[in-house]
C-alpha cells in the first residue's frame, strides 16, 4: 500500500517535471567558462547526492514495508497455524488446541523491540501440538529410509572396510541327512553375507543329489557343486577321513582352475562371525584362526555335563577354544587344543552316539590358506610336503593343514592372535538312521491331532504350573502320541532302536522345545 | 557535452550498483568460504592474536563454590569452570593487564545446584554484579570501558538472563551491568533478549572422556534412521503441554512413535552414545532452550543433526558450517520429518557424513583436560581475537557513565 | 542581457539541475531495489530446500529479503501461501521422481517384526545370535528386529548386534527369573508391550535362538493378514526322528492341527509352537479393527496370553502357509537341552 502510494506521488512528481524537461537542452554554450565547470562538478555532485538519496529513500520504503511485515510476523505464526489447521484437520484432541492462544507477554514485545533490523517468528507461550492426520508410515517412504540406509552402509564399508579385497573361496563337504540343511542352511548364508567376491566349492559325498542342489540354489552364490563318490562312513573317525579327502578334492579343483583367492574351510557344521570374512583378507599364506568348540551333549547325564564344566584355559572359561596361541609379543608359539583326555573312552564313536563328540586335534576350519599355495608357478610360496596331486589321501596322514606344510612356522595366526573368536564348531547330528521327509515336503500330510474350530490354547489360568506336574503329565500323554507325530519316512525308521533308553528324553522333548526359544 | 554528462552519471550509477552488489557478495562470503573443506577456520590457533588478562578474585566467587558441590564438573554448564582453568595456564594469559586486549573475571555463577543436580540462577545476578563491582574498584580497567572489553561466560540455560524459565528470563533481560561485556554463553537464539548481538555461542560441556570410552569402529554399520532419547513431554513443568519445546518434540512423538524408522524413546539406553553411532540421523529438536547436548553428541558421533529449533544460534556458527552438516527443520514442519528425511538425496547425506567425520568439527565441541589444539576453547579465543582490535569508541571519555549500577529487579542488588 | 534574461538563464539552469537530480534521485531508488530482489530470489531458493534462517551468523540483508518475502505472504494470504506450501510440499516429491528414475523402482513391502528372546544362561547365546542374525540380515527390508534381554553387566549381546547392519530394538529388563520359561514369556511380553506402546504395525513372528529359517519363509510371513501359522521341524541331537508340528491344510485353509493331544487339562502349556504363527501387530493396539473386543486391563499383563488366544479363535482368519497345503518346511529348531547345559 505504501509503496504504491509513494510511487503514485513519485510519479506525480517526475509527470510535473516533465514540461520543463526539453527547455535544458539549449544551455550547453555555457561550458567554457570556469564558472560553468564548476557548476558543473557541483551539478555533478548534486545529482551523486541525489542518487544517494533515492537510494536510501527506497531503503526507506523497504523498511517501511519491512516494519510492517513485523507486526504481522506476530501474526504470521498464528496464521500459519490455522492454515494448517485447515489443511491438516487438526485432531480434536483436549490438549492439542487448533486454536493456538498466543497469550503475548509484555516481555515479547521487548524481545522484538529489539529486532528492528531483523525479526523473530519466536512466540514465548502455548504451541499447538501439530499431529498429522494421515497414517503413518508411508510404505514409499520407509522404502526410501531403507535405501539411504543401505547406501550408508555401503559408503561405510567402502570407506572403512578391506580395500582390494581378494575372493574367497569357500570350500564345504557335506552329505544327504537329517541335519544337513539346517547345518547348510546357516552356513550358506554366512557365506551369502560376504560383501566380497565368493566361490563356494561344496563336495558332497555319495554324488551330487537334488536334496543339496535345491538347497544351495537359493543362495544364488557362485556355487562348484561336485560328487565325491564314496558314501560318508556312520563312525566320527571315519567321517573326519572322508571330508578330509573331500577337502583335498576341492584344493585339487582350486589348483587345476587355477583360482586366485583365499581358501576357507566352511564345514556345514560351522557358525561364521560375519567379521571373520574381513579378517581373513589379511593372511598372505597360511592362516590360522581360533574356533570355539561347542561340544555339546544331548545327554542329560549329569556326570558327562559336569566333565565339560571344567573347561580350561582362555577368556571365555565357558568355551573352549582350539588354535593359535602366542605369546605376549603376538608371536605364534604353539597351540591350544580341545583337551580330550576327560572324554577318553566317553566321546561318541558313532553318528548319532550319545556322547560328546570331539573335535581333532585342530579341524580344518581353523586355517586359511592363499590359493597361490597350489599354484605351481606362483612366487615365494612356503614349499608344500607334496603336490597335492600325488596326495590321494587314502593312507596319508593328514591331520590339518599343518600336515601339508614343510614348515609350519609360515603360519600367521589371525583376528588378535587368536584372541577373537570368530568362528564356532558344533557338531550336531541325527542318528545315521534318521529319516526325514525328502526335501522337507510334507507328503502325505500329517495327520490331525487337535481337530480345527478349537483353540490348542486353553482357557485355563495363566499360573505356571509346577514344573514336575508339567512333565508327568505331557510324559503321559507323549508316549502314546510320539508315533502320531512322526513323518512316515521316521515311522519306518524307527525299527532300528538302540539300547539307549529313549522314552523319557522323548517325551521330556516336546514339552521342552515347545517353550524352548 | 550533454552525452559526456550522461556518460559520466551512468558511470556513477554502475560503480553504485556494483558497490552494492560487492557488499551483498561479502556478506554471503562466510558460508560460502568454509562450506568447501569444512574447519579451516577452526584449525586458527589464537596464541599470539590475543592477551587475556584473568581478574583473581577471592575463591568465594569461584573455588569455593565448586568445593561445595563437586557436581558441577559434570553437568552441562562445566564449561564456565574448565574455561577459567584452561585461560589460568594458557599461553594467551598475560599477567600484564596494561597489555590485555580482553579481561576475564571468573565466576562460577551457574554453580548452585539442587538435590537432583539441576542448577539454580537465583543467586547468579547478585553473584555477578558483586564480582564486577569487585574487580571495578579494585582495577582501573572494567571504568575504562564499562566492560567493553571483558568477557563473562555465561553457560546457563538463557545466559545472563540468569532464569531458566524464558518468560521470566525474558523479562529481566541481560543483568544490566553485562550489557557492554562479550558474554560466552551457550544459550543461542535470534533476536532474543538473552542474547547480545556479538555474544559467543558455545556448545554445551560434554564428558569429552566419558564419550571417548563409547566410541566405536566407524564402519559399524548405521542401522538406526532416527535417533532420540529424551523427553517429549515435560509433564512436572508443563503439564498443559505446548510449552514445552513450543510442542515441536511432543509433535514428534505423536506424529513417529509409530514410525519403525524413529528409534525414539524416553529411556535412556546404557548404549546411548554407542547408538547414536549407529543411526544415521539425530534429532536435536529444542527443549525449554534451543540447544541440547545432543548438538554435541551427534557431531561427536557422526550422526546427523536434524536441528529443529526456530532460529537457533548454534555454537561457533562462524566457524562450523552447521548448514552443511546438519538438517534443518522449521518447528511447523514437524510433521512432515519422515517425507522430508527420506526425501534428502543420497549424495548429500554422504556429503553431511563426510564433513561430519571432520575430526577439527568433533575437537571444536568439546571441553577436553588437558586441552588440545582447535578444541572449543580455542575456538572461544579464535572468536575473541576475531574481535580485535577494539574499536575506539568503546572507551569512555573521563567522567562519561553508561551503565545504570541501580538497575534491575530490586532483589538482585543485594550484596552477595 | 538584462537582469530579466540572466535570471531566466538561471531558472533553465535549476529546472534542468532539478531534471537531472530527480532522474538520479529515480536511478538511485531502483538500485535500491535491484540487489535485494536478488537476494530475495535466492532466498526463496534456499527456503524452498530447506530452511530460510539456516545462514549462521544473522545477515541483515538477507534477513530483510525474507521478511518481504514473508510480508508479501501475509498481504496476499489466499494465494501466494498455497503456492508457498506447494512449494514446500511438493517440491520434494519432484527432487524424488528424478531420484527415483535413476534408482530401480522401490516396491513396498510389508513390516515385518521379528522378536527374539535370548537366555543370559545359554553360554550358546552369542553364536546363535549371530546365526540368526546372518539370517535376518539377508531378509530384504522393512524389518525389525526386536531383542530381549535381562539387563546385566556384559556387553556381549549389544556388541553382536551392532555389527549386524539390522534395524534392531535391544529391550532390557531388570526382573530377576529362575524358571527359564516364564522368563522367555516375560521377554516375549516386553517385546510385545513395546510394539504395543509404539504402535508398530507389521506381522510378528518370535524366533528363538535356535531356529533356522529357509529365507523364502520371511516372504510368505510377509503375506500374512491377521494370523499365520505353519509347521515347524523340531530336530534334537543324536535322535532317530524329527518331529513335525503345526497345521494341517487344505491349500491355505487350517483344517486341522497335527499337535500333541490335549487330554491332560491341568495341562496349560500351548501345544503349538511359539514360533509356528505369526500375527498382524495390530490385534495389540487396535483390537476392534478385527472384531475383538478391546484387550484392556484383563491382558496388560500379559499380552503373550492375549495374542496366543487371539491367533486361533477365529478360524477363518488363519492363514495357513505355505499356501500349498502347507507342506513345505521353512523352518527348523534345533533342541539344546539348556537347562541341563554348564553355566559358571
Amino acid at each position: 500500500m505504501k509503496l504504491s502510494a509513494l510511487q503514485q506521488s513519485y510519479m506525480n512528481r517526475r509527470n510535473s517535471f516533465r514540461g520543463s524537461a526539453p527547455l535544458d537542452s539549449s544551455s550547453d554554450s555555457s561550458i567554457k567558462s570556469p564558472s560553468a565547470i564548476f557548476w558543473l562538478v557541483l551539478h555533478g555532485l548534486c545529482c551523486l547526492i541525489s542518487l544517494v538519496l533515492g537510494y536510501r529513500f527506497s531503503r526507506l520504503v523497504f523498511f517501511f514495508l519491512f516494519s510492517t511485515s513485523a507486526t504481522n510476523l506476530y501474526t504470521s505464526p498464528f496464521r500459519s497455524a490455522t492454515d494448517l489447521s485447515q489443511t491438516l484437520n487438526f485432531r480434536p484432541n483436549p490438549v492439542v488446541n487448533p486454536e493456538l492462544p498466543f497469550n503475548r507477554t509484555a516481555a515479547t514485545t521487548t524481545t522484538t523491540a529489539a529486532a528492528t533490523t531483523s525479526s523473530s517468528r519466536v512466540v514465548v507461550g502455548r504451541h499447538g501440538i501439530r499431529i498429522r492426520p494421515w497414517p503413518h508410515p508411508n510404505p514409499d517412504e520407509v522404502m526410501k529410509a531403507h535405501r539411504i540406509i543401505e547406501r550408508v552402509q555401503m559408503e561405510q564399508r567402502l570407506q572403512f572396510g578391506v580395500k582390494n579385497p581378494k575372493t574367497v573361496i569357500a570350500v564345504t563337504p557335506t552329505y544327504v541327512r537329517t541335519f544337513q540343511t539346517l547345518h547348510l542352511t546357516g552356513v550358506m548364508h554366512s557365506l551369502m553375507l560376504v560383501p566380497y567376491d565368493l566361490v563356494w566349492i561344496v563336495v558332497e559325498a555319495g554324488g551330487v543329489t537334488n536334496e543339496t542342489s535345491s538347497v544351495l540354489a537359493k543362495s544364488g552364490l557362485r556355487i562348484i557343486h561336485v560328487g565325491f563318490d564314496k558314501r560318508m562312513p556312520n563312525s566320527w573317525e571315519g567321517r573326519h577321513r572322508l571330508e578330509t579327502k573331500m577337502r583335498l578334492h576341492a584344493l585339487r579343483i582350486v589348483k587345476e582352475e587355477k583360482m586366485d583367492g583365499i581358501v576357507m574351510f566352511a564345514d556345514d557344521s560351522n557358525m561364521h562371525s560375519s567379521e571373520l570374512f574381513d579378517e581373513i583378507q589379511n593372511v598372505k599364506w597360511v592362516g590360522a584362526v581360533s574356533v570355539g568348540i561347542l561340544a555339546h551333549s544331548s545327554e542329560t547325564d549329569e556326570s558327562s555335563v559336569s566333565v565339560i564344566e571344567k573347561k580350561e584355559d582362555g577368556e571365555n572359561p565357558s568355551m573352549p577354544v582350539q588354535g593359535p596361541a602366542c605369546n605376549a609379543s603376538n608371536q605364534l608359539v604353539g597351540w591350544h587344543t580341545f583337551n580330550s583326555i576327560p572324554y577318553a573312552g566317553k566321546s561318541a564313536t558313532y553318528i548319532g552316539d550319545r556322547a560328546i563328540v570331539l573335535p581333532r586335534k585342530l579341524e580344518w576350519a581353523g586355517f586359511v590358506l592363499n590359493s597361490r599355495l597350489f599354484w605351481k608357478d606362483a612366487e615365494e610360496k612356503p614349499e608344500l610336503v607334496k603336490d597335492l596331486d600325488s596326495l590321494d589321501g587314502v593312507d596319508e596322514d593328514i591331520e590339518s593343514p599343518l600336515s601339508l606344510l614343510k614348515d609350519i612356522s609360515v603360519v600367521e595366526p589371525l583376528g588378535s592372535c587368536g584372541r577373537q573368536v570368530l568362528l564356532w564348531w558344533l557338531r550336531v547330528e541325527a542318528r545315521a538312521d534318521s529319516k526325514f521327509p525328502s526335501g522337507w515336503i510334507v507328503d502325505p500330510p500329517l495327520e490331525i491331532t487337535v481337530p480345527s474350530k478349537r483353540t490348542p490354547w486353553p482357557d485355563a489360568p495363566p499360573e505356571l504350573p509346577s514344573n514336575e506336574k508339567v512333565v508327568v503329565g505331557v510324559q503321559e500323554h507323549t508316549v502314546k502320541h510320539s508315533p502320531k507325530t512322526r513323518t512316515p519316512r521316521s515311522k519306518r525308521s524307527s525299527r532300528s532302536k538302540r539300547k539307549h533308553d529313549t522314552k523319557i528324553v522323548d517325551t521330556q522333548l516336546p514339552v521342552r522345545h515347545s517353550e524352548q526359544n | 557535452m550533454n552525452g559526456w554528462r550522461w556518460g559520466f552519471l551512468l558511470l556513477v550509477y554502475a560503480a553504485l550498483v556494483l558497490k552494492t552488489g560487492a557488499v551483498e557478495h561479502g556478506r554471503t562470503q562466510p558460508t560460502e568460504r568454509i562450506s568447501g573443506s569444512a574447519g579451516d577456520v577452526l584449525e586458527d590457533n589464537p596464541v599470539g592474536r590475543l592477551k587475556v588478562f584473568v581478574y583473581e578474585l577471592p575463591s568465594k566467587y569461584n573455588k569455593k563454590i565448586l568445593q561445595k558441590d563437586p557436581r558441577c564438573l559434570n553437568h552441562m554448564f562445566a564449561a564456565e569452570i574448565y574455561m577459567h582453568r584452561f585461560l589460568l595456564s594458557s599461553p594467551v594469559r598475560t599477567l600484564n593487564p596494561e597489555e590485555a586486549d580482553w579481561f576475564y573475571t571468573p565466576v562460577y555463577t551457574t554453580c548452585d545446584l539442587t538435590p537432583n543436580g539441576l542448577p539454580l540462577p537465583f543467586k547468579s545476578p547478585r553473584m555477578m554484579r558483586s564480582a564486577i563491582q569487585l574487580i571495578s574498584s579494585n582495577w582501573p580497567y572494567w571504568n575504562r570501558t564499562e566492560g567493553a572489553d571483558h568477557f563473562f561466560v555465561v553457560p546457563h540455560d538463557f545466559g545472563a538472563c540468569f532464569h531458566y524459565q524464558e518468560e521470566k528470563a525474558i523479562e529481566r533481560g541481560i543483568l544490566p551491568l553485562l550489557q557492554r561485556a562479550t558474554l560466552v554463553q551457550t544459550f543461542g537464539q535470534r533476536n532474543h533478549v538473552c542474547l547480545n548481538e556479538g555474544s559467543i555461542t558455545i556448545p554445551p560441556y560434554a564428558p569429552p572422556q566419558k564419550m571417548q570410552t563409547h566410541l566405536i569402529p566407524e564402519k559399524t554399520p548405521r542401522s538406526i534412521f532416527v535417533y532420540f532419547r529424551g523427553l517429549f513431554y515435560d509433564v512436572g513443568n508443563d503439564p498443559e503441554g505446548g510449552y514445552y519445546a513450543r510442542g515441536a518434540r511432543a509433535a514428534v512423538w505423536e506424529n513417529f512413535k509409530d514410525n519403525p524408522l524413529f528409534d525414539i524413546s524416553t529411556e535412556h539406553p546404557t548404549t546411548y552414545y554407542e547408538d547414536m553411532q549407529r543411526a544415521v540421523f539425530c534429532l536435536c529438536p529444542l527443549g525449554w532452550a534451543p540447544w541440547s547436548p545432543r548438538l554435541v553428541e551427534a557431531v561427536i558421533f557422526g550422526c546427523i543433526p536434524v536441528i529443529i529449533a526456530d532460529d537457533i544460534v548454534l555454537p561457533f556458527a562462524d566457524a562450523i558450517p552447521w548448514e552443511e552438516i546438519g538438517v534443518f527443520l522449521d518447528e511447523k514442519d514437524v510433521p512432515n520429518l519422515d517425507t522430508i528425511l527420506t526425501s534428502i538425496p543420497l549424495d548429500v547425506i554422504l556429503r553431511k557424513q563426510r564433513l561430519l567425520a571432520n575430526p577439527s568439527m568433533k575437537q571444536a565441541m568439546l571441553f577436553p583436560q588437558p586441552a588440545q589444539p582447535g578444541d572449543a576453547f580455542h575456538q572461544v579465543l579464535n572468536g575473541l581475537a576475531r574481535k580485535l582490535p577494539h574499536e575506539k569508541s568503546i572507551y569512555l571519555k573521563p567522567g562519561e557513565k553508561i551503565l545504570n549500577w541501580t538497575a534491575g529487579p530490586v532483589g538482585d542488588l543485594k550484596p552477595w | 542581457m538584462g537582469s530579466l534574461e540572466r535570471s531566466k538563464k538561471k531558472v533553465q539552469l535549476w529546472k534542468k539541475a532539478v531534471v537531472h537530480f530527480s532522474l538520479c534521485f529515480v536511478m538511485g531508488f531502483f538500485t535500491g531495489f535491484a540487489p535485494t530482489g536478488k537476494t530475495s530470489m535466492f532466498n526463496n531458493h534456499v527456503a524452498s530446500s530447506n530452511r530460510s534462517e539456516s545462514s549462521p551468523q544473522p545477515i541483515e540483508m538477507l534477513h530483510q529479503a525474507t521478511n518481504i518475502n514473508r510480508s508479501l505472504i501475509a498481504e496476499a494470504p489466499v494465494t501466494i501461501p498455497q503456492r508457498h506450501k506447494d512449494l514446500e510440499h511438493t517440491s520434494p516429491p519432484e527432487e524424488l521422481r528424478v531420484e527415483e528414475e535413476k534408482q530401480p523402482k522401490l516396491t513396498p513391502r510389508r513390516f515385518v517384526i521379528i522378536v527374539t528372546p535370548t537366555s543370559t544362561k545359554d553360554e550358546r547365546q552369542g553364536v546363535l545370535l549371530r546365526r540368526l542374525a546372518n539370517t535376518i540380515r539377508l531378509v530384504p527390508p522393512p524389518l525389525l528386529w526386536i531383542v530381549v534381554e535381562a539387563q546385566r553387566d556384559s556387553k556381549e549381546v549389544s556388541e553382536i548386534l551392532r555389527k549386524t547392519g539390522i534395524m534392531y530394538r535391544h529391550l532390557v529388563f531388570k526382573e530377576n527369573f529362575t524358571d527359564p520359561e516364564a522368563e522367555m514369556d516375560h521377554q516375549r511380553n516386553i517385546a510385545l508391550k513395546h510394539i504395543e506402546q509404539h504402535r508398530l504395525s507389521g506381522i510378528v513372528h518370535f524366533a528363538g535362538l535356535s531356529n533356522v529359517y529357509d529365507i523364502d519363509f520371511f516372504d510368505q510371513l510377509r503375506d500374512i493378514d491377521v494370523f499365520g501359522t505353519w509347521p515347524i521341524a523340531l530336530l534334537s541331537a543324536n535322535r532317530n526322528k524329527v518331529m513335525i508340528e503345526g497345521p494341517v491344510c487344505d491349500s491355505s485353509q487350517v483344517i486341522g492341527w497335527h499337535l500333541k493331544k490335549m487330554n491332560n487339562e491341568s495341562d496349560t502349556r500351548p501345544p503349538i509352537h511359539i514360533s509356528s504363527f505369526g500375527f498382524n501387530s495390530s490385534i495389540l493396539w487396535d483390537p476392534e479393527r478385527w472384531g475383538r473386543p478391546s484387550a484392556g486391563q484383563k491382558y496388560s499383563q500379559n499380552s503373550m496370553r492375549f495374542v496366543k488366544q487371539v491367533v486361533l479363535e477365529d478360524d477363518t482368519k488363519l492363514k495357513g502357509i505355505p499356501p500349498d497345503d502347507c507342506s513345505k518346511i521353512m523352518l527348523w529348531n534345533l533342541y539344546f537341552p539348556s537347562e541341563t547345559s554348564p553355566i559358571n
